[in-house]
């Protein structure tokens, strides 16, 4: 079917509206740092206690109480009273659009900016897909618009899910910096595929390896913010100089950033897995094998077997923390060598980056 | 595994194996020192950096050519650096994922995980007979807590809370003998131990992949055979181009199918950015199964094997293979059939082949050069325009002399060695289709036309299924362990005023995906819930406590 050069523009149109709305969202990110609310002590309060609850209760449970101290299976301290007429319920957090509400006016406007940019970029994308009768990730180009679209998807619902718009001028200033490079260096018009790019599992495959691709992004971008924290909390620590408490002081705590960035691997590293899976039963259509370490096989399990270690290190005593991010970010690395060197300059079978 | 204690509290979880760390070995002789390796082995430092070796030594084989997948290449490359090329060779860098290091890798990381996941499937056997610990005395120490109060007396309470923790699935542990201590209306509840047989059953899929690759290796085989349009072969080691059988393979066990080309069609793209980029190949094939078996039709694309008898044939490949006329200075015809050429890198399939003539007297005759699908002239050098043979021209530097086939080692029938030979003109053969050239020293080439060829795959990989299923299992481990979380909530309940205050804690040992403080949350306010209603105010969950704490 011939390419539909109507939607190819209007797909370029969405491209440029997305790049535009998401620089003004990193803009207003930035101008919450600089101009923003400082973050209410309640809330500040509110997120220790969820740290520490034990802490928080203890108080409570330290008040002099009627039930007598019998042989208590589990030992612990003296036995809990009755409250002194309070109750203590956990607190259910206010509904995401209020939380934002409350969070000031800079950043209701980068969200609602983000928002908006997802909608165009995503709109780019499908109809990127429609004019050329296919899924658009067929060539370097749609592939890194399309990951950058997945990972921008995806951090739009880790800030709201998460309350984690701070991290917002970092996220999405990766993404509108990729996505304009992508757009200057490795444009390509909307074409057909080689034949053996038409297949039923290219869709799958490459789907979800741009999805997973999209994740790891955002995973990465916040092990560098976890990696600079780290670094500032040890010069503070050392008694150094350390600039930009300003920005630390806005930023989600460090163990915080911590479980993002291990839930985004976690949520990335099976897409990937079944990924490679689809690969190999799409190799074994094409090629007459399931795995043959065709050189872009073999960097997609460095990538994996990468991803397996941060997993394991953040479970190993030692290795939590910095080193754990260091893995994940050399599987990002290698992630990233497959597809920008590998693809593009190593012969092998899946040389169809079109970037020629 | 002696340190893969996550963070977090301990009391969740199967206990760590008394084993603080490994005790220096010395004076414990050979099973001290057997024993000490193996919990270093299955220390999870040890898969960690056995992990790491996996990965970078899968690095040299995406970057050197490698003997399985690009055979040519690894050719190349000695002729190119004929210094290191024999000492990489010995270092088996040109077949890294077959060298005994990487397979001394990936060895001990499964050794490292059977000997961590073994010792784990009996505990988790253990503790899914075992009951949930008893409640601890402070629930308000543990990492969620809860606290309200109700009119229900303490031991209709811890029943009621009972009834609707085990109604959201959680297993029950219940005091031995309530009543009898004042403090011992409480339930424990567990949930999640689905999460760590997630884990394992990822783990032991992995192994169950690496056995169903060794199946393959040895119980598999795949060849190769390149096809000429019209032409029949059967499926015999003879037939066959190229043969790998797996180590237990004999000739016997290759299915007895033949298959003919009839017609193959491939379409290109002709403007655009991506003009001469193939669009479609359709391989026309008629097979039998077995000999004198009914005789079928398949139309064999790219992405689209036909299977046959256990096996799969696939389109890997296709070229031009011009027809070309020889006949020698006695005037016999001494040649006469299509040739396989193979497109070189110049692309748009300008092709490069041979043609040997034994047959050809008083001298043998040899020809190298190129057929060209689409001809043009760019300043005086011949090239292809377009992939298909739009313009077809054949282009051949003609040699006489002894083509060396009776002697020395085999020869490719791709390649001609010129050695014992002499060219017979500075300038080559030009010829379009159709078109017939005398050759120096008598006789006449003609390229009378051409046909195409297909080069076809066969494989049969028994562990191919088997792997499959391991992977996919692998998957459904891994997002088991991802989304489930092993959790534990406690209820206690206390006497208080005229009817009884309720203690909620609740603890998860690994919360991957995350959100246990909104289960937690949600599972107290619906206990509390349960209670109103028990208690009979369901429209008013809280009791008066006033009057409790000053009772108190």
């Amino acid at each position: 079917m011939p390419v539909n050069l109507a939607l190819g523009h209007a797909s370029n149109d969405f491209m440029i509206a997305a790049l535009v709305i998401y620089s003004l969202s990193v803009v207003a990110f930035a101008g919450d740092f600089a101009f923003g609310r400082p973050r209410r002590a309640g809330a500040a309060a509110r997120a220790r206690q969820a740290r520490e609850p034990s802490a928080a209760l203890a108080g409570v449970a330290a008040a002099p109480g009627t039930a007598a101290s019998g042989a208590g299976p589990a030992g612990g301290l003296a036995g809990g009273a009755p409250p002194a007429g309070t109750d203590s319920m956990p607190e259910l957090e206010p509904p995401a659009l209020r939380a934002i509400r409350q969070a000031g006016s800079w950043v209701t406007a980068a969200m609602a900016l983000s928002a908006a940019a997802v909608a165009a970029h995503a709109a780019a994308v499908v109809t990127r897909g429609l004019a050329v009768h296919r899924a658009p990730w067929g060539n370097m180009y749609e592939f890194v618009t399309a990951l950058t679209c997945f990972a921008a998807i995806f951090f739009l619902f880790v800030m709201v899910r998460y309350r984690a718009w701070a991290l917002g001028v970092f996220v999405m200033g990766a993404v509108v910096l990729t996505l304009g490079l992508a757009e200057t260096l490795i444009y390509t018009a909307a074409d057909q595929l080689v034949p053996a790019l038409q297949s039923y599992w290219l869709d799958i495959h490459v789907t979800a390896m741009t999805l997973a691709t999209g994740i790891f992004f955002v995973a990465a971008v916040l092990g560098v913010v976890y990696l600079a924290l780290d670094r500032h909390a040890r010069r503070v620590a050392a008694g150094r100089a350390a600039p930009g408490n300003g920005i630390v002081r806005r930023l989600p705590g460090i163990e915080q950033l911590d479980r993002l960035t291990y839930r985004a691997v976690v949520f990335g590293f099976p897409v990937w897995t079944f990924g490679v899976i689809a690969g190999a039963i799409w190799a074994d259509e094409a090629w007459g094998r399931y795995w043959g370490w065709d050189p872009v096989e073999t960097w997609a399990f460095i990538t994996w077997v990468l991803y397996a270690a941060f997993l394991h290190a953040r479970a190993t005593a030692g290795w939590r923390g910095r080193r754990a991010h260091y893995i994940q970010l050399l599987g990002f690395a290698s992630l990233m060598f497959n597809i920008l060197v590998v693809q593009v300059f190593i012969t092998g079978l899946h040389s169809y980056a079109g970037v020629s | 595994m002696t340190d893969v204690r996550a963070p977090g509290p301990d009391i969740l979880g199967p206990p760590a194996p008394a084993a603080p760390g490994p005790p220096a070995p010395g004076g414990f002789g050979l099973a001290g020192w057997l024993k000490w390796a193996w919990r270093q082995l299955t220390s999870m430092r040890i898969a960690l950096v056995l992990l790491f070796l996996l990965a970078l030594a899968s690095v040299p084989g995406s970057m050197l050519p490698q003997q399985g997948a690009d055979p040519a290449g690894v050719q190349q490359y000695f002729t190119a650096h004929p210094a290191l090329a024999p000492v990489l060779n010995r270092l088996g860098l040109f077949n890294v994922f077959a060298a005994p290091w990487f397979a001394a890798i990936y060895l001990l990381l499964f050794a490292s995980l059977v000997g961590c996941v073994v010792p784990r499937t009996f505990r988790l056997a253990g503790s899914a007979r075992a009951l949930p610990p008893r409640a601890p005395r402070n629930l308000a120490k543990l990492p969620r807590s809860a606290e309200y109060a109700t009119v229900l007396p303490p031991g209709q309470a811890a029943e009621v809370a009972a009834g609707f923790l085990s109604g959201r699935g959680f297993r029950l542990r219940r005091p031995e003998a309530p009543g009898g201590d004042p403090a011992g209306h409480w339930v424990s509840a567990e949930k999640g131990y689905l999460r760590e047989a997630g884990n394992l059953l990822f783990h032991l899929a992995l192994l169950g992949v690496l056995v169903s690759v060794a199946l393959g290796g040895l119980f598999g085989y795949k060849a190769d055979r390149l096809l000429v349009q019209g032409d029949t072969f059967a499926d015999t080691v003879s037939a066959l181009d190229e043969f790998h059988p797996g180590r237990l393979v004999t000739a016997a066990d290759l299915a007895p199918f033949t298959i003919t080309l009839n017609d193959f069609t491939a379409s290109y793209i002709d403007s655009g950015p991506q003009a001469g980029q193939p669009s479609a190949f359709h391989a026309r094939l008629s097979y039998t199964a077995r000999p004198g078996g009914p005789v079928r039709g398949y139309d064999l694309q790219v992405n689209r094997p036909l299977s046959v008898d256990g096996a799969k044939v696939y389109l890997i490949g296709h070229g031009y293979a011009p027809v070309l006329r020889v006949t020698d200075a006695r005037g016999r015809v001494v040649y006469d059939q299509p040739t396989p050429f193979i497109a070189g890198s110049s692309g748009n399939f300008l092709s490069e082949g041979v043609v040997k003539v034994p047959d050809a007297r008083p001298q043998q005759l040899g020809f190298t050069g190129v057929f060209v699908p689409t001809a043009v002239d760019v300043g005086g050098m011949l090239q292809s325009a377009f992939p298909a043979p739009d313009n077809p021209v054949v282009s051949l530097i003609a040699y006489a002399g002894n083509l060396g086939m009776n002697s020395g080692p085999p020869q490719s029938v791709y390649q001609l060695d010129t050695a014992g030979m002499h060219r017979l003109s500075a300038a080559p053969l030009l010829m379009r289709q159709g078109q017939t050239v005398r050759l120096p020293g008598g006789g006449t080439i003609a390229f009378a036309g051409y046909t195409q060829w297909v080069s076809l795959a066969i494989t049969d990989d028994p562990g191919q299924l088997p792997a499959l299923v391991c992977a996919i299992a692998a998957l459904g481990g891994l997002l088991l362990s991802f989304l489930v979380r092993r959790r534990r909530v406690f209820v206690r309940a206390r006497a208080a005023g005229h009817g009884s205050t309720v203690q909620v804690g609740g603890l998860t040992r690994t919360d991957a995906s995350g959100g246990f403080e909104a289960e937690f949350a949600s599972l107290a306010a619906g206990l509390r819930s349960a209670h109103a209603r028990a208690a009979g105010r369901p429209d008013a969950p809280v009791p008066d406590y006033s009057q409790t704490a000053e009772g108190e």
